[in-house]
């Protein structure tokens, strides 16, 4: 396409955009009025609240009552609460460097150079190790800390971590598994994935952190922790086989066959045919998914986990900090923003990325 | 905050697990309820297993500035631990829900529910719970301003009561002032945080609540010392630890692992004058209960010295009481009930023979 070839429309001028969308009548204009006013009302209270009336060190507390906005004293005397739970004070650094070891390992696993099956497999096995050996400890002179003293931060982001990358690929075999040709095959998969979809998730918690143990020998039973990551993880690679099955749907099923005239073996028809325009039409659910799941780890607090939420609970469920829980839900309702944000525009970046070629 | 509340929000997964629990207890022949030696299994493990809490609930269970455990209950979580191994570095609070202590007291992940547990014939009876001894009431109670001029229930003659709505504890203070023949005006809230914050306003002349919990409430408020509780109790309810049933020998070292620190504060030791008592015992109980002549430890297959290390290292129940929630914590409830029978109070320690 050249320019020569049409002219574009004629170019309404900013403020003339502004004067239709918001002014063309008296009541928009009372509407825009209106609303610009209660904006900037909430934005104003606001900060005055987080930031000009606010007392910031632990040591002011005695000031907040009086200060009339928020108190932020209760993060600088309880944050190492909200980051680390229960992990012991001196190894504080542990933590620190696990979760940053975890959180890189994720980043790069989100970088293109990293797509290949070796590579990312690479990547998390060693991602995964380094984090385990910092919070377990037991080697190289660390000392052992079992997984009910893990917390804070580094559990949310763990559970995530270990649901993901077991969901992931589960999800892919039951969405493939479903699909088959093979009516017994596929009826049985459909099965377990509408099994697990019309459990409640606090359900299979539940079950996975305190039922198992009644019915599994004792050498199947792992740590807590480990049976609520796989339960989890099933339940979190039954919704992601439903979006990906629907991927795999929108192809028309004549590529496929297509491929099988080309002489193109099953496994060769899906990695290079099916999976990858699978992931570009479903990307947004995917996305969704994986964001719903990042906020649904709160929910293993109930089965007494010390992840974020639970530790926010702990840092002001004490003495003179029991009124300060707006400041702390606001704390953690900001480190899940950051996280949850930076998901979805990694979403964003992959659909125009993916859209290459399509138009 | 409010105890009621978080039990009610709470009774949904309770209910589902508990039919689990019941069918389950049941049918199978179960991995180390019944088998009756926890003892042996804490020895042998190295460690005990202990109820802790996912979040926290002051000021039974919380957590310090340097990520330790603390609080009342976990205190006698500690004086466990100490009796068996001799100190508290062997003892591992394990993070449970309310919903999760009995399932998980059952499927082995923890030994012992010392977590602010009502003794109900439900749990008792249906659950394959074991209670001990009460270790502490909670008394439900009303707070009122000071300048009210008055602690008793006819004070609040004409005035306004804040309460949380729906709960047992609104309906218990309406029959309370009914049946004394006392006109209050009920004033409920949804959440617990409004019920508070309008008390403080001025909206209600007086708060009704868990005893422990209003203290809690208490120490926000801005001048704590303007705030006093009625000096009648509207309703008690026993906390005692939970453990499995059919493991007598376990139930007697809790027993009387309560009954150590009670016994020592009758007779006056604190874990400052242990030594002395220890060398200069004044009668027979306290030679028996610091282990100058044997037989304490013996009859629970614990060592002669256990409640001496209880007592040394964590107190005696007045000294756990005050560290945590009485005069020295920051919530100041008076001992009230809590108190031994010599000072007014409901507890009473068993016979050392």
């Amino acid at each position: 396409m050249t320019d020569a070839t049409y002219k574009l429309p004629p170019q309404t001028p900013f403020l003339r955009k502004i004067q239709n969308s918001l002014f063309s009548s008296p009541l928009n204009t009372l509407l825009s009025i209106a609303t610009a006013v209660f904006f900037i009302f909430i934005i104003v209270k606001f900060v005055d609240w987080a930031f000009l009336s606010s007392i910031w060190h632990a040591e002011d507390e005695p000031l907040c009552k009086e200060a009339g906005g928020a108190c932020w004293s209760v993060i600088d005397a309880r944050h190492r609460i909200i980051f680390f739970g229960l992990f012991p004070y001196e190894e504080h650094w542990r933590s620190t460097v696990a979760c940053a070891v975890m959180i890189t390992t994720i980043v790069a696993s989100c970088i293109p150079w990293f797509w290949s099956a070796a590579k990312l497999s690479t990547l998390w096995l060693l991602g995964f190790c380094t984090f385990y050996l910092l919070m377990h400890g037991g080697l190289f002179g660390l000392s052992v800390i079992t997984p009910e003293r893990w917390g804070g931060l580094a559990l949310t982001i763990f559970i995530f971590a270990a649901v993901s990358i077991i969901g992931m690929p589960l999800s892919i075999v039951l969405a493939l598994g479903r699909r088959s040709k093979l009516p017994v095959i596929a009826r049985l998969f459909g099965l377990f994935i509408d099994f697990f979809r019309s459990l409640p998730l606090l359900t299979i918690l539940f079950t996975a952190a305190v039922i198992t143990p009644f019915v599994l020998p004792g050498w199947l039973q792992g740590d807590k922790l480990y049976r609520v990551i796989v339960g989890f993880a099933i339940f979190f690679a039954c919704y992601q086989a439903e979006n990906i099955r629907a991927g795999l749907q929108a192809i028309p099923s004549g590529q496929d066959e297509a491929g099988l005239t080309l002489g193109l073996k099953y496994m060769q028809r899906v990695t290079r045919i099916q999976l990858p325009q699978a992931f570009r039409n479903s990307l947004p659910s995917i996305v969704n998914q994986f964001v719903i799941t990042f906020k649904e780890t709160s929910i293993v607090t109930i089965v007494g986990f010390f992840e974020i939420l639970a530790s926010g609970s702990a840092a002001f469920g004490t003495g003179k900090w029991t009124v300060y829980y707006i400041e702390v839900y606001v704390f953690i309702a900001t480190i899940y923003f950051i996280f949850v944000f930076s998901l979805s525009r990694y979403g964003a970046y992959l659909e125009r990325k993916l859209r290459v070629g399509h138009g | 905050m409010n105890n009621q509340l978080k039990r009610i929000k709470s009774r949904i997964i309770p209910t589902i697990a508990t039919s689990c629990l019941a069918a389950l207890a049941l049918t199978s022949t179960s991995v180390n309820a019944a088998n009756g030696d926890t003892l042996k299994a804490v020895q042998d493990r190295g460690s005990l297993l202990c109820s802790g809490h996912n979040g926290s609930f002051p000021p039974f269970v919380q957590v310090t500035d340097d990520n330790k455990w603390s609080g009342y209950d976990i205190d006698y979580c500690r004086a466990l631990s100490v009796a068996i191994f001799g100190s508290e570095d062997d003892l591992k609070i394990v993070p449970i829900s309310w919903a999760q202590r009995f399932p998980s007291l059952q499927s082995g992940d923890i030994d012992v529910v010392i977590k602010a547990t009502g003794w109900t014939m439900g749990r008792d009876t249906e659950l394959g719970i074991q209670f001990s001894v009460p270790y502490f009431v909670g008394a439900t109670n009303v707070m009122m301003p000071k300048e009210l001029g008055g602690t008793s229930p006819e004070t609040l003659e004409g005035g306004s009561l804040c309460a949380n709505a729906g709960t047992s504890t609104e309906r218990l203070a309406a029959n309370f002032f009914k049946s004394r023949g006392i006109e209050i005006e009920m004033i409920t809230f949804e959440k617990s945080e409004e019920t508070r914050d309008a008390y403080f306003a001025g909206r209600c002349d007086s708060l009704v609540g868990w005893g422990p919990n209003l203290a809690v409430t208490r120490q926000s408020a801005e001048n704590p010392d303007d705030h006093a509780m009625m000096d009648v109790a509207l309703a008690l309810e026993p906390e005692s630890a939970a453990m499995r049933q059919g493991d007598d020998n376990w139930v007697d070292i809790v027993n009387w692992m309560f009954a150590a620190t009670w016994i020592a504060e009758a007779n006056g030791i604190t874990s400052g004058n242990v030594d002395e008592h220890k060398a200069n015992p004044a009668d027979s109980t306290v030679e028996k209960l610091l282990g100058v002549t044997p037989g304490i430890g013996e009859r629970l297959g614990l060592s002669d010295d256990w409640a001496y290390n209880v007592i040394k290292q964590i107190g005696n129940s007045a000294e756990i009481f005050d560290r945590n929630i009485g005069a020295e914590s920051v919530y100041k409830l008076d001992r009230g009930l809590n108190a031994l029978w010599s000072n007014g109070g409901v507890i009473v320690p068993m016979i050392l023979d």
